[in-house]
Formats: C-alpha cells, sequence, structure tokens
C-alpha cells in the first residue's frame, strides 16, 4: 500500500492520521515508562521520587533474583518452543496427508486452544495433585514413585511446561498441518522416483518446504513463552522457593508486591530488549537475507 | 523383448474406474505415446508403472522384473511431471544431482554428469538459481534434466509441454526427439495433444475412459482406425462423419444424395443397414470420384491450404480441405472423394473392414 501511495493518493488522508496517531502512541508510551525507570518511583514512598539515572539497571545485573528469573525465562521458552515444534511435527507427520478422522481429530485440537488459561491451569493443578491427581496415579501403573509435581522446588517449573505444551503443541500441529496440505505433492513423488526413501523425502525435500511455516509458528510460540504469565499464576505463583519466577513474573511481583514501580518498568524494559534480541537473532536466522538457501 | 509390459491393469477410485484392463506392450527403445482426452487415465496409468499409486489387479513388468509390488525407488524409472514438480528448495543444480545424491554417488562423477546435461539442454547459466527463478520452459529443461541425468531403463514424460507457448512447444518438441534418437531409450509419453503423439511416436496407445481403444503406428491409426473414437480422435480436422444406407447393389446412400462404392469391403452388408461414413477433410478434394455439394459457412485460410466449413443438402455439416480456391460465405461447391477413402462403421462406431 504505502509503496504505491504516493503524495497524490488521496487514500493517505485514511491511513496516515491512524500510522501517526499509533507511531506517537507507542513512542510517548515507551519514553514515559523509560523516563519512570530512570527515577526511583515507588508506592511506598509516593511523592518523594527523584532522578537516579541508570542505578534501576545496574540493580537488575547485580540481582540475584533477578538473574536467575531471567535464566528460567531462557530455560522455559527454549523448552517450550523446541518441544513444541518437535512434538507438532512429529505428530503432523505421523498423522500424514489423509486419514479418516481428520476433521475430528481437527477439531478436538481446538479445545486446549480456546480453553482459557484459568482453566488449563487449574485443570492440570488437579491433575499434578500429589495425592488424588492423575498423573500421579498413572506413574503408580507402571510403579513409578510419587512425584510432588508443583511442591518440589526441581520438578514444578517442568510441570508448568507440560501444562503449556499440552495446550499448544495442538496449535503448532493445525498450523503445520495446513502448510503441508497447501505444501505440492509432486516433489514427494519426483524424489520417491528418483530414488529417495521415505526417511529421505521428508528430510531433503519435505521439511524445507514446510520450514518458513515452521519457522513463522517456532516465532510465535517464543514470543509467548516469554511472555507466559497466566499459567504460572495460577499454577505455582512463581513458587515453590520462588523455583518457577520467570522475567515476567518477577516484574509483577516487583509492581504489585514491592510496588516498586520504577525498578519494575526497569525490569520490563530488559524482558523487551531481552526478547527483541533473541527474536531479531532467530529471525535472521530462520530467514536468512539470500532468500530460501 | 518388450521392456515395459502393463498386463491388464486395473484401477478404479471408489466406484470410478479409471483404468479398465489396460495392457500395452512396449519395445527396447521404442517412444510410445499414451494418447486421449482429458481425464481417460493417462496420468494414473503413468503413476501406476512409476509405483505412485497402487493398482487393483494386473502386472507391470520392466525389463524381465515383475515390479508390480515394488516401491518407486527401486523400479529404476526417470519421470517427467506434468506439474515440472521441481524441488523448491533446492538449486537447479541440486535438483539435478538429486537421483544421483540418493544412489549414493560420489561428489565428482555427480558434479560431471549434472555439468553434461547442463550442457545438453543449455541450462549451464542457470545452475545456481531457483525453481522459482525460471520461467516455464527453463523449469521443462531442468525436469528433463533431472531425468537425463540418470540413465534410467525406462522414461516417462507426463504431458511435459502442455503448459508451454506454441514456439517453445514445437522447439522443445523436436528437442525430445532428438534426444530419444540420440540416446536410444524407451520412453512412454503421455499427451492429449495429438500433434506431439503423431510426430513423436513409434507406436501409439488410444485411450478413452480407462480403455484402450486401438494400439499402433501413427500412420496406421491415421489410415485404418479400429473404431470412429480413434478416427476423430488422430487427424485435425477431424474427420467427418455421415450417415449412411446400405442399398439393394451393396452401395452406401449418403443421406439421398450420392452412392458411395464400398463393395470392396470384405464384410457383406445386408440391405438397408444404417452406416456411418467417415472421410477426412484432406481426402475431399480430388479430381474426380463421387460428388457432394457443399453450401459454404466459413472458409479458414491457412496459407499453403484452406479448410472449408458448410453443410450438406442433408444438413450435416462438413469440413473440406481446398487447396485451390477460396470459397465464401454462401456458395456452393462440389467436393470429390475417392470411395476407397471412406472409412466404414456401424452404429456402435465400430469399424467395418
Ligand atoms: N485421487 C483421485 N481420486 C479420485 N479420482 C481421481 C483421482 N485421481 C484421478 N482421478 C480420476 O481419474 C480419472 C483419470 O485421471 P487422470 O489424471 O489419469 O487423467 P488424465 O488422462 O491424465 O487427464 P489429463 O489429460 O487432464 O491430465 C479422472 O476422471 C479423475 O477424475
Ligand atoms: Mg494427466
Amino acid at each position: 500500500m504505502s509503496t504505491v501511495a504516493t503524495a497524490s493518493d488521496p487514500t493517505r488522508h485514511f491511513f496516515q492520521p491512524v500510522i501517526v496517531c499509533l507511531t506517537v502512541a507507542s513512542v510517548a508510551l515507551t519514553l514515559f515508562v523509560i523516563w519512570i525507570s530512570l527515577h526511583d518511583l515507588s508506592l511506598m514512598r509516593a511523592g518523594r521520587e527523584k532522578f537516579i539515572g541508570l542505578d534501576n539497571y545496574l540493580r537488575f545485573l547485580g540481582d540475584p533474583r533477578a538473574m536467575a528469573a531471567l535464566w528460567r525465562t531462557v530455560l522455559f521458552t527454549t523448552l517450550a518452543t523446541v518441544i513444541e515444534i518437535a512434538l507438532g511435527l512429529a505428530v503432523v507427520l505421523f498423522l500424514d496427508r489423509d486419514f479418516a478422522m481428520k476433521r475430528l481429530v481437527r477439531t478436538l485440537l481446538l479445545v486446549p486452544i480456546i480453553m482459557t488459561p484459568v482453566v488449563v491451569g487449574l485443570t492440570w493443578r488437579f491433575l499434578f495433585d500429589p495425592a488424588t491427581g492423575m498423573a500421579n496415579y498413572l506413574l503408580s501403573l507402571v510403579g513409578i514413585a510419587q512425584v510432588d509435581w508443583l511442591g518440589s522446588p526441581r520438578i514444578a517449573l517442568f510441570a508448568v511446561l507440560i501444562a503449556d505444551i499440552w495446550q499448544w503443541t495442538p496449535f503448532v500441529i493445525l498450523l503445520v498441518m495446513a502448510a503441508l496440505e497447501s505444501a505440492p505433492t509432486d516433489p514427494l513423488n519426483a524424489a520417491r522416483v528418483d530414488g529417495a526413501r521415505e526417511w529421505q523425502v521428508t528430510w531433503y525435500v519435505l521439511l524445507p518446504m514446510l520450514r518458513r511455516a515452521l519457522a513463522i509458528v517456532a516465532l510465535i510460540r517464543a514470543i509467548d513463552s516469554i511472555k507466559a504469565f497466566d499459567l504460572f499464576y495460577i499454577m505455582t505463583r512463581g513458587g515453590p522457593a520462588l523455583s518457577t519466577e520467570t522475567l515476567n513474573y518477577y516484574g509483577y511481583i516487583v509492581a504489585f508486591t514491592n510496588f516498586d514501580i520504577s525498578y519494575s518498568l526497569a525490569v520490563a524494559i530488559i524482558l523487551t530488549i531481552f526478547t527483541n534480541v533473541a527474536l531479531l537473532t532467530m529471525y535472521s536466522v530462520l530467514f536468512p537475507k539470500t532468500g530460501d538457501r | 523383448m518388450a521392456q515395459l509390459s502393463i498386463r491388464s491393469v486395473s484401477k478404479s477410485y471408489g466406484a470410478v474406474q479409471v483404468l479398465d484392463d489396460v495392457s500395452v506392450e512396449v519395445e527396447e527403445g521404442s517412444f510410445v505415446v499414451l494418447l486421449g482426452p482429458s481425464g481417460c487415465g493417462k496420468s494414473t496409468l503413468l503413476h501406476a508403472i512409476a509405483g505412485l499409486n497402487p493398482i487393483d489387479s494386473g502386472t507391470i513388468v520392466i525389463g524381465d522384473r515383475n515390479v508390480t509390488k515394488l516401491p518407486a525407488r527401486d523400479r529404476d524409472v526417470a519421470m517427467v511431471f506434468q506439474s515440472y514438480a521441481l524441488y523448491p528448495t533446492m538449486t537447479v543444480a541440486q535438483n539435478i544431482a538429486f537421483p544421483l545424491k540418493m544412489r549414493g554417488l560420489d561428489r565428482r562423477t555427480s558434479d560431471e554428469k549434472v555439468a553434461g546435461v547442463a550442457r545438453l539442454l543449455q541450462i549451464e547459466p542457470l545452475m545456481s538459481r531457483l525453481p522459482r527463478e525460471l520461467s516455464g520452459g527453463q523449469r521443462q529443461r531442468v525436469a528433463i534434466g533431472r531425468a537425463l541425468v540418470r540413465d534410467p531403463r525406462l522414461f516417462l514424460f507426463d504431458e511435459p509441454l502442455s503448459n508451454l507457448d506454441a514456439a517453445l512447444r514445437t522447439e522443445l518438441r523436436a528437442e525430445i526427439k532428438r534426444l530419444h534418437q540420440s540416446i536410444r531409450r524407451t520412453m512412454v509419453y503421455v499427451t492429449h495433444d495429438q500433434t506431439e503423439a503423431l510426430t513423436l511416436a513409434d507406436k501409439i496407445v488410444v485411450l478413452k475412459a480407462g480403455k484402450i481403444e486401438q494400439t499402433g503406428t501413427p500412420l496406421s491409426l491415421y489410415d485404418d482406425p479400429d473404431n470412429a473414437f480413434v478416427a476423430g480422435f488422430i487427424g485435425t480436422p477431424r474427420m467427418n462423419f455421415l450417415k449412411a444406407t446400405v442399398a439393394d447393389d451393396g452401395k452406401a446412400l449418403l443421406a439421398g444424395e450420392a452412392r458411395v462404392d464400398i463393395t470392396h469391403l470384405a464384410t457383406r452388408l445386408e440391405n438397408g443397414r444404417a452406416v456411418t461414413l467417415g472421410i477426412r477433410p484432406e481426402h475431399l478434394d480430388e479430381k474426380d470420384g463421387v460428388t457432394l455439394s457443399l453450401s459454404v459457412d466459413v472458409t479458414e485460410h491457412l496459407g499453403s491450404t484452406s479448410y472449408v466449413h458448410g453443410a450438406l443438402a442433408s444438413g450435416e455439416s462438413v469440413v473440406a480441405e481446398r487447396r485451390e480456391d477460396q470459397p465464401g460465405f454462401g456458395e456452393t461447391i462440389t467436393l470429390r472423394f475417392q470411395s476407397t477413402r471412406a472409412r466404414v462403421f456401424d452404429g456402435e462406431g465400430s469399424r467395418i473392414r
């Protein structure tokens, strides 16, 4: 649109004000947030804030709880994205193109995506209940000892991860399935005639054709995982012993438990910068400038 | 010895019988064309030969191996797909080298072979491009190159020229013909374009609704068709079909107008029998013979010759070639043909010889 819209194009009167408003709003908000993060605004000492420069950012670097939260965010995002993509892709390849109850399966896949995180979180909390939950019951069937899913600092993060995987792998499946269906089948047949085994057809021909779709799904999932909040809030509230506190959640605690608004906004900005750098790196790896190669 | 034997192959998709008891023998080194209207099962047959979709019954033998149950990769055939089916994420060079890579050929030999094919098809400047950066004709040549690089037992072409413009089509048709003459490999070629079939084939198999109508050399299909479908399908413009009744002297009476001597036929036709005479447009411009008068609707000028479209007194429409003059709308002209040129068909369209 903007490339064809010249100065004489009357439609600019409609889209230019919108663009201007959006730009002004986001720039102003960002600047305002940065401005506050350079102060020591706290609701505990309302009216006595002063300019403190980059102190909040330096405080972040020296804050072990924040660094641990950052590390947890990285771990959670990486695991969630990688596992969801790998699992989703595996399911799609296994189900392949046509099978009898495809429509039914597709409808069922929508259920976890549509469910609100509150319901998902509560459901998994019940499932992970050490005494009455389904998870431990299933483990007992195969003779594995009881696990304190949400009560053990070493396991809780992975319990949330399981819930996240359960909720979002279907999303990956749906998108990859759609990409697979719109991919041409003749190149696959050509590869078979050319002497490729089925795994070679998948590896050399099918997966490269799906790469773009996979990259986009991975980006979406990575962004969502970094920002994940609701599952953590419902299932663990960052506990036990801070073992599931991600940076996003930590920012929330700083703002709404400690009322340390400026520091919380500094955390938010660091998270934003971190996210952008990570995603831009990911983007340039997944979509090289040279095109599809 | 036949290089490819297709024996009583049948295939159906649900209730639709797509291939119905198809049998074809293809000699070593020959060029066989599968010809037929859209949807008659040509691609299905080719995919069955390649092993890309299973057949319900019948046997396919390539060389001396029964390959009916073998997967595509073990059949040692190369195929050029109707849609080109290039690997979209690989460069031209990688596309052509792919079959060699799958066969575990070492890099040096592979590179040499790919370069050789590129030279033959004149696609050397394109080697590092992706398929989507190529024109249709270039993609076509890459697809052919990917097949040629392999030196398989059998080449399968599925309407390889259907998406090209007329000039490129003629050029590539000649290129394929030249190729076949130089490498002398067995080729099975699918088309619904009968000019392609007539110019390329040693043998043509005419299919209709999954059944073989006739198999033979281009000349025998043109001259000696087994039925009205083949007679009408081969040759442009189409053969004229005229209703006739057998008279008491054994001659055919053309809608009350002319008498055509068909007593040379081996079959004796009883008096009053309804038949159809087939006469090609190019045989209606003789010096003498049976005469018909045609009132002209349209004349198409093709340079060296023209085709006259019009109607006989009986109302049957006829196309006739005209070499000398170019009659205009409303004129009445006289057509002459040799009665031995007329092909006789019965009510079901089967040939009476
Ligand atoms: N996967 C399928 N499911 C159901 N019917 C099919 C399928 N593939 C092909 N057919 C049917 O089989 C018939 C033969 O198809 P085929 O592709 O072999 O035709 P064709 O002779 O190659 O036609 P064209 O000249 O248009 O390419 C058609 O009637 C088609 O509708
Ligand atoms: Mg076809």
